[in-house]
């Protein structure tokens, strides 16, 4: 028996398996906006049911009708929650992903175009996040990183365990272009290998461009 | 408890046995009969969010005519079958197949009824089955730091087949105090190691 609500209850079916995740799996569009269509259908139903009573509705009268409006109005509200809850998780998620440093939209992107060249475009090129939340993910950097900015001695994000070495062994697992570093410039091309200062490289080991070895 | 808290959105899904008290002519839907009026004393399982305020919203403005839109019974999963196996065994019940949020449902009834047993039930089963979840915890993928030796990783093992059964029958609840216990002794464990390298 489909009821109003089944389908908000799907969408927090996908926040509770997103949580145990450690990627953000591809934003359901279609659900949230079929949701949204309920509660929309569901205001309509109630603004022409009260409308014959011209604003001057007695529930204790019209047992009947109060108890149909009391269903809606609880749909309404359940499905209002639903949707708050997915968003919600999805941004957890996300700001979660920022302070680990992952490049969020790069990593979005990437998936895009590898699951796209598997499945022929299906999707039409279409990211794991909504473009509100592409949009949520930049300005949240960016707050990060104005935040960070008032403390240039210490890295909020910087890893916590005290290094052992502190230089180290690493592969470069994608092209990250020249850095500049105290012992000079080291240009990173793909699947070389570099002796380097462990400071220096921890923001690309984090972000997937180096592969620490040993 | 809070407001955007998944599991309590997924409990509040879980559906309860509903007797409309009244003729409601636009509902039929929900008796899956729409256009039709859904009658009085209809027989409906609705989900808690739903049954829950139909409940307790009060008709009228009679104090004395204690009627609601609907009257509701405890569902199975709480019910008195459940808890006489509770009562000899707390252990021995696998709560997910009751409901996967078994607590969260419980104390939602007992909010909504007046049943006096139900609340020192679910007390017992939580604590006998809380050092269960304990115990297994510990075991867990972790028999290669113990003092015990081979004899108790050997016992280990056998009760692995029991022990899987127990683990497939916790709720979402219990499921997440495993998850911490495991967590905790693992952590706990990892950094025992790290100290003696030193």
């Amino acid at each position: 028996m489909p009821m109003y609500g089944d389908l908000g209850n799907k969408l927090v079916q996908h926040a509770k398996r997103t949580q145990n995740l450690t990627h953000l799996p591809p934003y359901q569009a279609e659900l949230v906006r079929a949701v949204a269509r309920e509660v929309r259908d569901l205001d309509k139903d109630v603004a022409s049911l009260l409308d014959p009573f011209q604003g001057s509705f007695d529930p204790s009268t019209d047992q009947a009708t109060a108890c149909t409006l009391l269903v809606n109005h609880l749909s309404m509200r359940r499905n209002k929650r639903c949707l708050l809850a997915y968003h919600r998780t999805r941004t957890d998620k996300l700001e979660e992903l920022v302070w680990n440093g992952y490049d969020v939209l790069d990593l979005s992107a990437q998936k895009t175009r590898g699951a796209n060249s598997m499945t022929a475009g299906a999707d039409g090129g279409t990211s794991s996040l909504s473009p509100q939340e592409e949009d949520y993910v930049r300005q949240y950097g960016d707050l990060l990183a104005a935040y960070k900015g008032q403390w240039t001695d210490i890295d909020l994000t910087g890893s916590l365990e005290p290094p052992r070495d502190l230089f180290i062994d690493v592969r470069v697992l994608k092209d990250a272009g020249e850095i500049q570093t105290e012992y000079g410039a080291i240009n990173l091309t793909k699947n070389s290998q570099f002796y380097v200062r462990q400071g220096d490289v921890e923001r690309l080991i984090a972000q997937g461009y180096l592969q620490k070895l040993g | 408890m809070s407001y955007y808290d998944i599991d309590s959105i997924l409990t509040d899904a879980e559906k309860i046995p509903c007797t409309f008290q009244l003729d409601i002519p636009d509902l039929g839907y929900l008796d899956n009969n729409p256009g039709q009026a859904l009658k009085s004393g209809t027989k409906i399982a609705l989900p808690l969010w739903l049954a829950e305020m139909l409940a307790i919203a009060n008709l009228g403005d009679d104090i004395d005519q204690d009627k609601s839109f609907v009257s509701f019974e405890l569902p199975a999963a709480v019910g008195n079958d459940v808890v006489q196996a509770l009562k000899a065994d707390p252990r021995a019940v696998p709560l997910r197949d009751q409901s996967p949020h078994f607590y969260g449902l419980a104390t939602h009834m007992m909010d909504l009824s007046e049943e006096q047993e139900l609340g020192s039930v679910l007390r017992k089963t939580f604590v006998t089955r809380a050092a269960e979840i304990a115990l297994h915890a510990r075991k867990v993928g972790g028999t290669t730091g113990s003092k015990g030796g081979p004899a108790e990783e050997a016992s280990n093992l056998g009760v692995g087949g029991a022990g899987e059964e127990f683990l497939r029958g916790l709720d979402e609840w219990e499921r997440k105090l495993f998850r911490k216990a495991h967590d905790g002794s693992k952590a706990g464990k990892e950094w025992m190691d790290s100290v003696k390298k030193r």
